[in-house]
């Protein structure tokens, strides 16, 4: 039942925080704002060049479109990386430039009623206060292409051996079938040897053992482990909600 | 601890980020496909600057300018301009490797590069109303364009755009300037005119815009320059007039002040014009450095062309163009005349065509346009397509043989915006249904069984008659099923002695059939043009198509499945309702979606507008189910109306409800049935017109199901879902749009009871406003105008933790009013569309397909969008599986469901459910049409494609024999020890 008092107060809270970073924003794009909604105003061009390190523009331009909030304003990429996107009204604009191989970042675009005092900046949607200056006209390259597969796991040998589980079970395998052969037991002095060792290993029987206290400490961490991975677990039970 | 939970926390969110979406590289093409398209052609040029260029340009109805492939009709490139009026092509055109499109009447002048697809330059017009562009050409090279407006005419250079000059034009308030015409000497004129009074010539110097001279003419009877008037010849200027009737002529070279038009009657020529027929002339200009042709075209009747030819200012006939016999339709087009055949290195071969019509059988001829000779071997057949339009345009490729003879290759624009490409003799290369750019509605229908399988069915469906029929029936199919099975057997062991690439799996009507998880199925698709398709899910190939004729141009469509195939053998029947939003007038549509036939149940006459419509649960005899058809004095006629419909519906009536939605008036009302098939008004809500308006009504989907009733807490105890099949989300915007001022409001209210369920406001945010409506929740998105992004926002509804009534939800019993929750995300881009998927039992978790506006398709965990989503973690809430807050929704390229295949314009998605619980199958439509599967809770049910068949198999075997060798050695050990 809690939930349904605490949500509103949460997102008024959070609202109320939005309200905070608008305060700051409303004097810097103050005016670009006030005009956008004059409807006959002057129209304006952003101007700009997109990038692609490495690839030669006739090779991706004419699949790419440069987008001003969404598909309200449309650009063209001229056939060495430029564009301008012409007819734009005074106000602030999310542009991007959209090709399905290549990524390029949005930028956010001011222009003032004047048209003079455009400032380029990187988009942040949550701090819409904070800005990070870009040189206008926009220099937007790419940082890369798309990725928009995921890698399938692969079955390989070293994968099979690195496993820690075939680990736990091939060494003590090793341990049991080579130890013998490497040391001889049936040696009395060697015998001798060894739990003289022993005894030098294990010399208060009132101290903890340190294998104990391992032991203690992995099945603690097990237990912390064994909450990961019930929640793996209930992941399908979810699902079929 | 903290340190740990967080780390366990981070890794939680990655394996979510990761389990959710995403395609694997080697899927690519295995089950989806993508069709692109470009809209009905309004302009046409095939490139001729190269000799081997392969490509046509076209520029589009839908602000689309692209270059096709002529032999595969496939797209070079494409680019996609605006929709509406600000991306409106006026006007493409062609020189050399450059075309130059007017964009948005008259506001933006661009040239292409026709080989890369680039952008060669954008320039801004001044403002003005576009008139007319012209390529302006000096001492045989074309180096301007000239462009006029209402009031200026601009001369600009083609390799940057630079403006030459621009003037006014004088007396523009007064004269209407029309068009503008270069004849390649240095002068361009723009023609205007004073409707009924005289027509107005004004020579600018291509220079310095400087007026060479400026002449009026005395014209009375004109009213239009560009439907009566063509330049022909060295400048001649000549009209037809209808009244009259006869052809004018003036010399536009002629240096006089009081230049006169003189007349030429058509009954001097001998030529009669069709009554009730506006004659058109049509002349060409082949290059516009150079004069256009001295030989025009007069059409004096919608079958009747004429070739005529200006010979020293006399008017001489060349050829009379009459279909001699045409059967069925008249001549349907205009008729073109061609290019010159590339004149630079084969002058004056000047050929025209015309059309004859025979019945549904076009003959494409060539003549020489000096003589009016038809030119051997030039017949070109096109057979229309019976369930296509009528031919509309043609736009004609001449290439020169290697025998200097003249061929060429015709594309064939028709009424239902299909273009077909031809060669000599009439084979088509390629078909394109451009239509489909257009979908306006779309059902995914079951393909039905094999015949074999329909057999076995019948034998179940049919009433029982005697034991012996029964005995027989139960033979003669196992018997059918024999055969099929030798046949199969027999098709199996023909083909694989034949080379695999012999072996096609071409898919057709006839051999289509149901496969075994129903993933294969018939979309049939509605499109704005009044042409239904039927595609093939699994290929996208087009197994049906069918034109209706007289669709109006606004029409509202609404398609329903009455009957599923699994009704055999009665066949399945959709029904589409053609509705005209002017008069509210509506057709029904009745038809067989697997084969697109017209079904022979005749569909009532509706002689009243029709204000809703919606199908029943009911069923008749005959497995159809019942639609209900609401007109303007709320009367309900009933399809089909047969006595035990309306025996049922009686019955029925009491518990049949409906609601009418009427946003001009802001009215929402809900009704009764009456057992009459009368209504009663039971409630009415209205929503004040003056603040806001209703924008749209969203239900749930009638074929939703929802598994399970609830949610599991992290305390075990069970939040139930608020599941009322009732439930009707209206959005409203607010009249206001003010940015301070400007709302969105949210309303869900109950269809049957008109009880308001919960009412949400966002302030300062504006539409357009995109909403998903199932299970329990709502999801919608707004812009917010204070904080200038898209927000996404989601109601969910709950009961509580007790059900009132576990089996039957009704809306006329439910005390309690539910608990809601909301919360809000900021969503990173703008967004197109929006649909959730759905899947068979409703088991798989939910997934929102959101249509972005770059092309991609985003796959978008429901999960994301969860109210209950906590600002502070808690045991409780990972227990749930509960993601924490997060303003900001994340865009990822691994859940674009369409990888790079992009779609644009994506106006709607639709999703239907296959016969596997994990799989839904999703259509994207726009300007392109995208089909694919998705799997929300990955392949849960079937063994993964990359499932590793050879790992597993090989451990089996490894496994066997060293058991078997183990066995061996231990026999062999226990024998040598029993020795010892």
């Amino acid at each position: 039942m809690w939930h349904r008092e605490r949500i509103p107060l949460l997102l008024a809270f959070v609202q109320s925080v939005l309200v905070v970073g608008w305060c700051f924003t409303e004097m810097e794009a103050g005016p670009g704002a006030a005009m956008s909604t004059q409807t006959n105003g002057d129209r304006f061009k952003i101007e700009g060049r997109a990038i692609v390190p490495g690839v030669k523009t006739q090779d991706w331009v004419s699949t790419a479109r440069v987008l001003v909030d969404g598909e309200e304003h449309v650009g063209f990429l001229r056939t060495d990386g430029s564009f301008a996107v012409n007819d734009v009204p005074s106000g602030s604009y999310v542009v991007e430039v959209v090709t399905p191989t290549y990524r390029f970042d949005p930028v956010r675009v001011d222009i003032t009623s004047k048209g003079k005092m455009r400032y380029a900046r990187l988009v942040n949607y949550i701090k819409t206060s904070e800005v990070i200056r870009q040189p206008y006209p926009l220099q937007i390259r790419s940082s890369g292409p798309h990725s928009y597969f995921m890698k399938r796991e692969t079955w390989g040998w070293t994968d099979f051996l690195m496993n820690p589980m075939v680990m736990m079970m091939v060494l003590p395998l090793l341990i049991i079938v080579l130890l013998p052969k490497v040391v001889n037991t049936n040696d009395p002095e060697m015998r001798k040897e060894m739990e003289q060792s022993m005894n030098m290993l294990n010399p208060n029987p009132e101290l903890p053992d340190v294998s104990e206290l391992m032991t203690k400490l992995f099945s603690g961490s097990k237990g912390s482990s064994k909450a990961g991975s019930s929640s793996k677990g209930t992941r399908p039970a979810a699902k079929r909600r | 601890a903290a340190m740990a939970k967080l780390i366990l926390l981070w890794l939680k969110c990655v394996i979510l980020y990761n389990a959710v979406g995403a395609v694997f590289e080697d899927q690519v093409g295995k089950f989806d496909w993508r069709q692109q398209y470009v809209g009905k052609v309004r302009f046409s040029h095939f490139d001729t600057h190269v000799q081997s260029s392969k490509k046509v340009l076209v520029a589009t109805e839908n602000n689309v300018f692209a270059a096709l492939n002529t032999r595969t009709g496939e797209l070079f490139w494409r680019h996609v301009d605006k929709s509406g009026p600000e991306g409106n092509i006026d006007a493409l055109l062609h020189h050399g490797q450059d075309a130059i499109l007017v964009v948005g009447n008259g506001r933006l002048l661009r040239s292409w590069d026709v080989n890369v697809g680039g952008l060669n330059w954008e320039i801004v017009l001044d403002s003005g109303s576009f008139q007319k562009a012209c390529l302006v050409g000096q001492q045989g090279t074309v180096k301007n364009v000239a462009v006029l407006k209402k009031n200026i005419i601009s001369l600009h250079y083609l390799s940057n755009g630079h403006q030459k000059w621009i003037e006014n034009l004088p007396e523009s308030e007064t004269v209407d300037y029309q068009t503008v015409y270069s004849g390649g000497n240095g002068e361009v004129y723009a023609l205007g005119i004073v409707p009924h009074s005289h027509v107005v010539i004004i020579a600018y110097s291509t220079d310095d815009g400087e007026i060479i001279k400026q002449i009026s003419v005395e014209a009375p009877w004109l009213s239009n320059i560009v439907a009566s008037c063509a330049v022909i010849g060295q400048g001649v200027l000549i009209c037809v007039d209808s009244a009259t009737p006869s052809l004018y002529m003036c010399d536009l070279h002629l240096d006089t002040h009081d230049l006169q038009m003189t007349q030429i009657p058509l009954q001097s020529l001998g030529l009669e014009v069709a009554p009730d027929f506006q004659p058109v002339l049509v002349s060409h200009q082949p290059n516009s450095a150079h004069q256009p042709l001295s030989e025009f075209f007069l059409q004096l009747g919608p079958d009747n062309f004429l070739l005529l030819q200006l010979n020293n200012g006399q008017i001489v006939t060349l050829r009379d163009f009459k279909p001699v016999r045409n059967l069925f339709s008249i001549l349907p087009t205009s008729v073109n005349i061609c290019q010159n055949v590339n004149v630079a290195w084969h002058p004056c071969q000047n050929i025209l065509f015309p059309q004859t019509c025979y019945c549904k059988i076009f003959f494409i001829n060539l003549f020489s346009a000096e003589t009016g000779r038809r030119l051997l071997d030039t017949t070109l057949i096109f057979v229309m397509d019976p369930n296509g339009g009528k031919p509309e345009k043609i736009y004609i490729q001449p290439f020169l043989k290697k025998d200097d003879s003249v061929g060429y290759r015709a594309m064939v624009q028709t009424e239902d915006h299909t273009l077909t490409f031809i060669q000599q003799p009439g084979r088509v290369m390629w078909t394109r249904e451009e239509a489909l750019s257009d979908v306006v509605t779309m059902e995914m229908v079951d393909l039905p069984l094999t015949g074999t399988q329909a057999e076995l069915e019948g034998e179940f469906g049919k009433k029982a008659d005697g034991l012996m029929s029964m005995v027989f029936k139960r033979l003669s199919s196992q018997l059918i099923l024999l055969q099929a099975w030798i046949a199969h057997l027999w098709k199996l062991f023909y083909d694989a002695r034949k080379p695999r690439s012999q072996v096609k799996n071409e898919v057709t009507i006839e051999n289509l059939s149901r496969d075994e998880f129903n993933l294969q199925k018939m979309m049939v698709m509605v499109t704005a043009s009044g042409k239904l398709f039927g595609i093939d899910s699994k290929t996208g190939s087009i197994l049906w198509r069918h034109y209706l004729e007289d669709v109006p141009s606004n029409a509202a469509f609404k398609l329903m499945v009455q009957r599923t195939t699994a009704h055999f053998p009665h066949p399945p029947q959709c029904t589409l309702l053609i509705k005209d939003q002017d008069t509210g007038l509506t057709t029904l549509h009745v038809f067989n979606p697997i084969f697109g036939k017209k079904s022979h149940v005749n569909p009532p006459a509706l002689p009243q507008p029709i204000l809703q419509s919606f199908l029943l649960p009911l069923m008749d005899q005959d497995y159809a189910k019942v639609l209900l058809l609401v007109d303007d004095q709320y009367k309900v006629s009933a399809f089909p109306s047969t006595k035990n419909v309306l025996q049922q519906l009686q019955e029925m009536a009491s518990s049949i409800f409906f609601y009418l939605v009427d946003s001009s008036q802001g009215r929402l009302s809900g009704y009764r049935l009456r057992t009459d098939l009368s209504t009663e008004q039971i409630w009415e809500v209205v929503i004040p017109m003056e603040i806001q308006r209703i924008v749209s009504v969203k239900g749930k989907r009638p074929n939703e199901h929802v598994h399970s009733q609830g949610r599991v807490m992290g305390d075990r105890s069970v939040l139930y879902k608020y599941l009322n099949p009732n439930l009707l989300a209206v959005v409203t915007e607010s009249t206001d749009t003010h940015q301070e001022r400007s709302f969105v409001g949210i309303i869900l209210i109950d269809g049957v009871t008109g009880r308001i369920i919960h009412e949400a406001v966002q302030r300062k945010a504006r539409g357009p406003v995109h909403v998903v409506h199932s299970e329990n929740w709502v999801v919608y998105e707004y812009w917010s105008t204070k904080s200038r992004r898209n927000e996404f926002s989601v109601i969910e509804l709950y009961e509580g933790m007790e059900l009132y009534n576990s089996t039957v939800f009704s809306s006329l019993d439910r005390p309690h009013a539910p608990q809601v929750l909301q919360q809000s995300y900021i969503f990173p881009s703008a967004i197109s569309t929006m649909e959730a998927t759905l899947t068979e039992k409703g088991i798989t978790s939910r997934h929102l397909l959101i249509g972005l506006p770059s092309g991609g398709i985003l796959s978008l965990p429901k999960m994301f969008l969860d109210p209950r989503r906590p600002e502070i973690v808690s045991e409780q809430s990972r227990e749930e599986n509960l993601i924490p807050y997060a303003p900001e929704l994340m865009i990822r390229t691994e859940w674009f469901i369409n990888y790079n295949q992009s779609i644009s314009r994506v106006r709607g998605i639709h999703t239907s459910p296959s016969g596997l619980e994990s799989t839904c199958l999703v259509v994207a439509y726009g300007l392109d049409i995208y089909q694919t599967r998705v799997y929300p809770s990955k392949q849960f049910d079937v063994l993964k494609d990359d499932y590793d068949y050879m790992l597993i198999s090989s451990v089996l075997l490894a496994l066997f024999f060293a058991t078997m060798i183990s066995k061996r050695l231990a026999e062999v050990k226990l024998l040598n020890r029993a020795w010892r």
